[in-house]
């Protein structure tokens, strides 16, 4: 094994790694306000880039369809609710944001798909029906249910991962899509090359988490939902609504995974089913991060991809034995060496 | 014995048990079959998840080692499939206590983390294992035989497989309805109260994950044998989260929960399968969108389960009375030469704050000794270490003549220290007479076995007795069967004193029992604390609350900063400036 | 209210197995991995059985679909609810190795005839005696890993390196290509495994690449095969690239794009049956279920192939079983397993000729190697 592919190798780890670290970011964000441990956020992922392949063929596959399901089963949660509770005060203010807004976007995939727009346009389009997704999923699956124990929410976020694997099954196919490179410029450096590709993914990806850590420390909304993550009870207490703050967490977390998505399109063929594994490599950084803290998930993950880059190397039939074998000292170090409050009920 | 309601449910079940794989039609014996092998697996994860609150996603590797060792040993070597079971076993038993040993160690969300890395660490491993077929798998398993007749009818070995679950069950029942069982409950939500209760926290898990372990690899060496062919996918990580599915959807926190889980799971993909291509045609597959969905507004309508849902269908049986019983052996409570407690400079450091800073004092024979001070002066700290909740950064603390100072909770509970908790920690959902019985764990000897066996009536029996008599002590005979958490707070911390006394302590601590008390109930709580005194008991209370101090210990510890600020009789402490000044804010 | 709907939704389940299927009718039930990993072999088998008349020999046949995930234990529980509670007649599935493997016993004991999609020789074995009931419709990987070796050793080719899925595909096809590299003196100097939805293999390749073999093959089905293709392309491998029949439908060419450019691999002939000969018996067969599925499904999978074979073989057997007895009996299921036993039948991937010790009966006539021309699949000659 000489430099140039230990060079290859680790560049080939860091770009997976950044990739993962940008999940691990938004499963520990969607912990520490939620406490769901999204398990679907693969689905995510995948949905992304499968979207953006779709665009690219001038599809709206399924996408559409998708949200304006979703659009018309939260709709018609708010109006079932509204009758609950008797209470019709701002029903058509939540109608229009939960139904009227997903069905807009929809409508507008469905109108401008054909037309073959231009590729900036066909990622933002991605970006914004998949970032949908998110808070309609939050509004549907978590939020009646949001005070159940860690080990309820994540069962109900492995049944939401089947449900959004039948789904992507359905609407996308067996077969995986990939999407064009953003650029195809490379740099020599001494005998080690860098692509240019690889590149924009480690740039992107830090220029996210630093747009996020400006988010969280600057912005009100930002700030509202670090407190929720701090003290749930407390920040609801200061007039922050569990709701609200999830709402808004789940909209964040589905634009990172959708930003996943499209970074990852031109590296690699991406599966209906690719999502799981992508996003259980974002878990192990996350958790190695105690899903608390930003700065250890994403080390964390970038530590998986070097782990596999390299166990793909060295023995490739066993990369995943290899893999999570060498996870299991990690965490336990993390976890004796972090100091626990008092464990959940 | 009264045939009661659930008595008849459950020789309903067995009936339909003994008579199914005779007139069932042939699928629903299949099935019936596939749903005892997971419901052997689920009854471990509804004691490892739902009673011990240990998520496990690796359960099917556990079901892959069963099921890989018999099947390599009785294809390869042509052992006999008992013997391989024997084998499998011991291999589980060795794997799990080895993962175990690492795992269990880590809190928080990093175990479910871990049984995932080792889940898919394992299941890969059987792939890559040329000896084990590979990716392709091993075929020509035997049947499994009982002298000539061979189990390879499925309605035959239907009896096997349901004789195995029901014994599982049974078991696992009593082990659930026993001193182990109790302290497994207790291990749930931390390890604090486990520990106090003199639980070695720590074994107990792993005995638990072994357990569990061992179910999961009978589930697999049966499998084997029934399906006679072996590859890895059933045993990956997508299986293990599915048998999670089962025991959370059915129930985690009742064997009963196992059994339905398994069954609601098994037929609704079935029926899914049969239903959905007659409604929205052949050309999708509809089940898994379905099935996730089906599952979400199952668990939105039963967060508990659907067995929390049937059970209260089922009138409730009462539960078995108290019979009188002779007393549990007692401690030796005889005096010892000077102070039955020394704190000798003891310190506690966070980093660079110093929480005790050199503290000593010293707690007598037969005395109410109070230790106050304003809010962070140090009292829940030094309380800690005490207890053996945490380790002293330097000094000793002395009980009886022995060094105590840094043990783990469950010795310092041992040498007879029973304790409170400032922020009530009952096991809500069992009750008072079982919350207290937990108390007396110290008292008993029954292990796993014997308990899973039923061999614990006899001091079963006595520990009730003890249990009931303390709870009649403290004056909450009418609420004995009750559940621990219906009742209100002033009661439940009483329950927390009862059970403390159960250990037969020579010293008792309190943490803030006022707290949050109302006045009646302050006064109820004095007059205990009274009572308990003039029967010899020797107690420590830290409080807050000045009024229900002055008027109830013998000795006053004031502290502040970390330090002792005054120590005296509560009448010279009252009158002492430097007091009035920190405490009492100059009044 | 919800326990009625229960019941209601149970009963419906268990009585629809029995009553859709009339006893004097022949009933095939088939299990597809149309969901899983390997979905993407499932799916046009699925879709084919959707293309398959409802009469063979004057019979109605129902054609009984499940899909078992790409699952063993799913697959076996499909076989005994299909022989259990559908009384089906002949077994056709399942898609994978392991699945088919996995099914043998419940066929054997259901005394029914099987006809596996799947691809190791393994399910037809003709020293398992149970293989007794067993067929198989796709070509085997050792005849197809002789091709490769054939045009190996035509090329000049001395090493080859191989790249393949880490589960009974890719382990299949190592072991079958490592024997056929043999017998040809051709030296495997490198084995790779990756996982189907990996998002790199790069480590994989550098080693490959370091290895410095004149080719090397990728042991993958569908789209998956294109991820080292491209990487190895990427990496600037100059030596040969051969891929398995596996990737043989539109997706992979549209994945691997340009960069499959001379890739070589053996296929059935359905796959390029428009460049065949005349003379060739198969051209018309394929023609026919070609144009038949492309009209409902899109392009042409050389899977959904084995489907529509197990149908002819069907077709050609069920018409002599008929003669010694009725469907739905013990009788006509034994008669059914003697009937395949004796087909020759022309069929899309090739001319199945059984006998007792060739329960697959394709030859060389199975094979062709096709170029990867410009997104096209270009005959060999």
């Amino acid at each position: 094994m000489d430099l140039p592919i230990v060079a290859l190798l680790a560049q080939d780890g860091i770009t997976n790694g950044a990739v993962y670290a940008l999940l691990a970011l938004a499963l520990v964000l969607v912990f520490a306000v939620t406490r769901v441990i999204w398990v679907p956020s693969g689905e995510f992922v995948a949905y992304g880039t499968l979207t953006l392949a779709g665009l690219q063929l001038g599809k709206a596959s399924g996408i559409a369809g998708m949200l304006a399901a979703m659009a018309v089963v939260a709709g018609l949660m708010e109006i079932a609710s509204a009758i609950r509770h008797g209470e019709a005060r701002g029903l058509a203010r939540r109608l229009l944001l939960w139904a009227g807004v997903p069905l807009a976007i929809a409508a507008l995939i469905h109108v401008v798909a054909p037309l073959q727009p231009p590729f900036l346009v066909q990622i933002l389009l991605t970006l914004t029906a998949v970032t949908a997704l998110g808070p309609l999923f939050y509004r549907i699956a978590y939020q009646p249910i949001a005070e159940a124990s860690v080990l309820v929410l994540l069962i109900v976020s492995v049944a939401l991962h089947f449900t959004l694997l039948g789904l992507g099954l359905w609407f996308f196919g067996a077969e995986g899509s990939r999407t064009p490179p953003f650029t195809s410029a490379s740099f020599e450096w001494g005998s080690v090359t860098v692509s240019g590709q690889s590149l924009l993914v480690v740039l992107t990806s830090l220029a996210l988490i630093v747009a996020l850590a400006l988010f969280f420390n600057r912005t009100l909304y930002g700030r509202a939902l670090r407190a929720t993550a701090v003290n749930r009870v407390g920040a609801r207490l200061a007039g922050i609504s569990p709701t609200f703050a999830g709402t808004l967490t789940f909209t964040l977390g589905a634009l990172v995974c959708a930003f996943c998505g499209v970074l990852i399109g031109p590296i690699t063929t991406v599966y209906y089913d690719s999502g799981f594994l992508i996003s259980l490599k974002g878990f192990v950084g996350a958790i190695i991060g105690g899903l608390s803290s930003y700065p250890v998930a994403a080390a964390g993950a970038l530590l998986v991809g070097l782990l596999e880059s390299f166990s793909s190397f060295w023995a490739s039939a066993f990369k995943e034995v290899i893999v999570f074998t060498l996870i299991i000292p990690v965490l336990l170090w993390r976890s004796l060496t972090t100091h626990h409050h008092e464990e959940e009920e | 014995m009264r045939l009661t309601w659930s008595t008849a449910a459950l020789a309903a079940f067995l009936v339909v048990v003994a008579v199914a794989p005779v007139a069932a039609p042939q699928f629903w014996v299949t099935l019936g079959n596939y749903i005892g092998l997971y419901s052997i697996v689920a009854l471990g994860l509804v004691l490892l998840t739902g009673v011990a609150g240990q998520t496990s996603f690796g359960q099917a590797a556990f079901v892959g080692l069963g099921a890989y060792a018999s099947a390599w040993l009785t294809t390869q070597y042509g052992t006999s499939p008992w013997l391989t079971l024997v084998v499998g076993l011991a291999v589980t038993a060795l794997v799990a206590l080895a993962l175990g040993f690492i795992t269990l160690r880590m809190k928080g969300h990093y175990l479910p983390l871990a049984t995932i890395a080792w889940g898919i660490s394992l299941s890969f491993l059987f792939g890559n294992l040329e000896f084990l077929g590979g990716h392709t798998g091993l075929s020509g398993i035997p049947a499994l035989a009982i002298g000539p007749l061979e189990l390879k009818n499925e309605r035959v070995i239907w009896y096997l497989i349901w004789a195995i679950a029901l014994a599982a069950l049974w078991c696992t029942n009593n082990l659930l309805d026993s001193r182990p069982g109790r302290a497994i409950r207790s291990l749930r939500g931390g390890l604090d109260m486990a520990e106090a209760m003199g639980v070695d926290g720590a074994r107990l898990k792993i005995v638990v994950f072994v357990y569990a372990a061992l179910l999961a690899c009978i589930s697999g060496w049966l499998y084997a044998h029934l399906q006679r062919f072996v590859n890895p996918t059933p045993f990956s990580i997508v299986q293990g989260i599915e048998y999670l599915f089962m025991a959370v959807v059915g129930g985690a926190g009742s064997v009963w929960g196992a059994v339905v889980g398994a069954t609601l799971i098994t037929l609704l993909k079935q029926v899914l399968q049969d239903v959905l291509p007659q409604i929205l045609g052949r050309s999708g597959n509809f089940e898994m969108i379905v099935f996730g969905v089906l599952l979400i507004v199952l668990l939105q309508r039963a967060r508990d389960g659907v067995w929390p849902w049937i059970e209260k269908l089922l009138p409730r049986a009462p539960p078995p009375p108290v019979r009188e019983a002779p007393p549990l052996a007692v401690r030796h409570h005889a005096a010892t030469d000077g102070a039955l407690l020394e704190v000798r400079a003891a310190r506690k450091q966070f980093g660079g704050l110093v929480a005790v800073n050199d503290l000593s004092f010293e707690i007598r024979h037969g005395e109410i000794l109070g230790l106050i001070g304003p809010n962070g002066a140090g009292k829940s700290t030094t309380f800690a270490l005490i207890s053996g909740a945490l380790p002293l950064t330097s000094g000793e603390v002395v009980f009886r003549g022995a060094s105590i100072g840094s043990r783990p909770p469950f010795e310092v509970a041992r040498r007879g220290i029973g304790r409170t908790f400032q922020h009530v920690k009952l096991i809500p959902t069992m009750s008072v007479l079982d919350n207290v019985a937990l108390g007396a764990y110290l008292r008993g000897s029954t292990g796993v076995f014997k308990a899973a066996l039923r061999l614990d009536r006899r001091e079963e029996a006595l520990t009730r007795a003890e249990a009931a008599r303390q709870i009649a002590r403290c004056g909450l005979a009418a609420h004995t069967f009750d559940a621990a958490g219906s009742l209100p707070l002033g009661q439940q911390r009483v329950v927390e004193i009862a059970r403390a006394l159960a250990c037969d302590p020579t010293l008792l601590l309190l943490d803030e029992p006022a707290a949050g008390l109302r006045f009646l109930e302050k006064q109820e709580l004095a007059k205990l604390l009274r009572t308990l005194k003039s029967e010899g008991m020797t107690i420590l209370l830290v409080e807050h609350d000045m009024d229900f101090v002055m008027g109830l210990t013998d000795r006053l510890v004031v502290m502040e900063f970390g330090q002792k600020l005054a120590e005296g009789l509560p009448a010279e402490i009252q009158r002492n400036p430097a007091v009035r000044e920190a405490y009492l804010g100059g009044v | 209210m919800l326990q009625r709907k229960l019941v209601t939704a149970l009963a419906a389940a268990f009585s629809f197995g029995v009553a859709g299927t009339a006893l004097a009718d022949i009933n095939v039930g088939v299990t597809v991995s149309a969901t899983g990993p390997a979905a993407s072999l499932g799916i046009p088998e699925k879709n084919t059985f959707d293309l398959l008349p409802t009469t063979i020999g004057g019979e109605k046949v129902n054609w009984i679909v499940l899909d078992d995930g790409s699952d063993t234990t799913k697959a076996v529980q499909n076989a005994k609810k299909l022989i259990g509670e559908n009384k089906v007649d002949v077994l056709v599935g399942s898609t994978i190795t392991p699945a088919s493997l996995a099914m043998i016993d419940a066929a054997v004991e259901g005394e029914t005839p099987m006809i596996s999609m799947a691809a190791s020789a393994r399910i037809v074995d003709p020293a398992n005696p149970k293989t007794r009931w067993i067929y198989k419709t796709p070509q085997s990987d050792a005849l197809m890993a002789d091709a490769i070796a054939v045009s190996m050793k035509a090329a000049g080719i001395k090493t080859m390196g191989y790249i393949g899925f880490a589960d009974a595909y890719g382990d299949g096809w190592l072991a079958e290509m490592k024997r056929s590299a043999q017998t040809a003196g051709i030296q495997v100097i490198a084995e790779e495994k990756y996982n189907r939805a990996d998002t790199s293999v790069t480590g994989q390749v550098l080693k490959l690449i370091a290895a410095k073999p004149d080719a090397v093959l990728i042991g993958a089905a569908g789209t998956p095969g294109a991820t080292p293709q491209k990487e190895l392309v990427a990496r600037g491998y100059k030596g040969k690239i051969y891929q398995t029949h596996g990737v043989a439908n539109p997706d992979f060419l549209r994945v691997v794009g340009k960069d499959g450019n001379g890739t070589l691999l053996p296929a059935g002939p359905m796959l390029v049956y428009e460049q065949l000969p005349d003379s060739n018996p198969v051209k018309k067969v394929a023609a026919e279920y070609v144009t038949q599925y492309e009209k409902k499904f899109g392009t042409r999978s050389t899977f959904g192939g084995h489907a529509y074979d197990s149908y002819l073989l069907l077709s050609a057997a069920i018409p002599e079983a008929l003669k010694k007895a009725r469907p739905g009996t013990k009788e006509f299921r034994a008669a059914l397993r003697d009937a395949l036993e004796k087909a020759n039948v022309v069929a899309t991937h090739g001319v199945y000729v059984m006998t007792p010790h060739d329960h697959n009966g394709l030859d060389n006539r199975a094979r062709m190697m096709v170029r990867i021309d410009d997104g096209k699949w270009v005959l060999v000659k």
